[in-house]
């Protein structure tokens, strides 16, 4: 009950502040090298030109939806009389700004804790029975280079964990949305709530802005969204947002395409689908399904039929789903063809 | 004759937005500049900024540069929280400013500046007394044990 009374203070807080997090969830974070190419012999990262290209195309560009009213301070609407070609103008420049708004957040290895002991001074021991934290404010410096060092009771010197990092720049250097101590909208009694709610979309943006990206709390919370979104199949709630690509880059890393698969080719998506499987193919270049598609040279709906036949845990859905796509369109065809 | 006793003070024209050390108001016989711990917060709950000021000025009043802060108070995480802008306290060092004493103890403890030898002298001296309280301790504990058990058996 507890629980319920947080979580439901806290999803109103969500929606007071979800203006805040459209305007403060652009990450400026330094992302991998930008000279990377899958030809390299190494798996493809998410980073990588290709795989970028896929994603985006798959998240689509639902203008409707990335432009929905967001709760913000009562404005009177601003009204303006068009040409058609400024019409045509103003549309171009929503789509670029929905363009970098829908830009993915980086998906990046998760951190290796830091225990690094700068000295251990055992004579100082008994001075104090507090820990002394020192953080190092120089302004231009980068956070991750920031000097944050804690000089313990029994006079070891160590660098600060990542989690003691973290606090001290929200400290020092606050991010508008963060907070000290992460929300218990995070735990995971209450992300079931949320998701039960389907609001699958605001935790993450919430999530964006709390966590940085290579926290292990920023990669569970996503892993139990995606998770959740696969059991029950709710891709259409993060279609056209930021977070598809992570989603779809998640999915397929785990082989859990087929889910995702049905449910575009219910929508009629079978390009989309095709770049998923070829992502896959991308992926795990010594799958069945890879190989076959190699040989035959497949495109478009006949990889999926190839992944259907190899390497689906679902292949009685998926060819269903086909079938029933292929009756459909050869109707339309007909009907389109007859009068 | 008196009026040549009389110290020089300059007074500038007031700059008062501006706070950099060619533009402040006064001119100081003698003065030098040091980095100390300027008190601020409420009744019971100090707060110090760690600043770089004329020696002669008062303690709470106009600066030249902050340059950090000290909590004194641990906070959740039995932590005493100091932050060191420590491009700027080189600066000042290097320009010949005096740390005070609790500011060179931050320093020396996160290692800016080297040990004070007094610093190991006092924490084996702590150590010391410590060591002699618990065994002051042990033969009372012993003694009440003894008396606590006496009238339980009697």
């Amino acid at each position: 009950m507890a629980a319920f009374k947080i979580t439901r203070r806290l999803i109103r807080d969500v929606e007071l502040k979800s203006a805040v997090l459209f305007r403060c969830a652009r990450r400026t974070l330094c992302s991998e090298s930008a000279n990377n190419s899958p030809t390299d012999g190494r798996s493809p990262r998410f980073s990588d030109k290709e795989v970028q290209n896929i994603l985006t195309k798959i998240t689509g560009l639902d203008l409707q939806k990335a432009f929905r009213p967001v709760k913000q301070e009562l404005k009177p609407p601003t009204y303006r009389l068009m040409t058609d070609a400024q019409l045509a103008q103003a549309t171009q420049k929503a789509m670029q700004v929905a363009k970098e708004r829908l830009k993915m957040p980086p998906v990046l290895p998760e951190r290796k804790p830091i225990d690094d002991v700068l000295a251990e001074d055992k004579f100082l021991e008994g001075l104090e029975t507090v820990k002394y934290v020192f953080t190092d404010i120089t302004y231009n410096i980068p956070h991750r280079e920031r000097f944050i060092v804690i000089r313990e009771p029994d006079g070891t010197l160590r660098k600060a964990t990542w989690e003691e990092r973290d606090r001290m720049v929200q400290l020092y250097f606050p991010r508008e949305g963060r907070r000290l101590t992460p929300p218990p909208v995070f735990k995971e009694e209450n992300l079931k709530v949320v998701f039960l709610q389907d609001r699958h979309e605001d935790i993450l943006d919430l999530c964006l802005v709390q966590f940085e990206p290579d926290s292990p709390d920023y990669r569970r919370v996503h892993n139990l969204t995606y998770e959740d979104i696969d059991k029950h199949g709710k891709y259409d709630l993060l279609r056209s947002t930021r977070h598809f690509g992570g989603m779809v880059w998640y999915l397929v890393n785990g082989k859990k395409i087929d889910g995702l698969l049905i449910d575009m080719i219910q929508r009629d998506l079978i390009q989309d689908a095709a770049s998923v499987i070829h992502l896959y193919h991308m992926l795990h270049p010594r799958g069945s399904s890879a190989k076959e598609a190699g040989e035959q040279q497949a495109q478009g709906i006949d990889l999926v039929k190839i992944f259907a036949r190899t390497e689906s845990q679902k292949a009685g859905y998926v060819e269903l789903a086909l079938q029933a796509y292929q009756e459909t369109s050869t109707e339309c065809s007909a009907q389109s063809s007859s009068p | 004759m008196h009026l040549l006793h009389f110290p020089l003070v300059v007074i500038r024209v007031a700059f008062p937005s501006i706070l950099s050390a060619s533009l402040l108001l006064k001119h100081y016989h003698g003065g030098h500049v040091v980095i100390r711990l300027a008190l601020g917060g409420c009744t019971n709950r100090p707060f110090y900024r760690i600043v770089a000021a004329y020696n002669k000025r008062a303690r709470d009043s106009k600066h030249i540069e902050q340059l950090g802060s000290f909590d004194p108070l641990p906070n959740l995480y039995n932590e005493k929280l100091v932050s060191l802008n420590f491009q700027r306290i080189k600066y000042w060092i290097a320009c010949g400013a005096h740390p005070t004493k609790p500011v060179a103890k931050l320093l020396e403890a996160c290692r800016v500046l080297p040990l004070h030898p007094m610093t190991v002298t006092k924490a084996e001296r702590f150590r010391k007394t410590a060591a002699q309280k618990e065994a002051l301790g042990a033969p009372e504990e012993g003694s009440e044990e003894a008396s606590e058990s006496k009238p339980e058996t009697a």
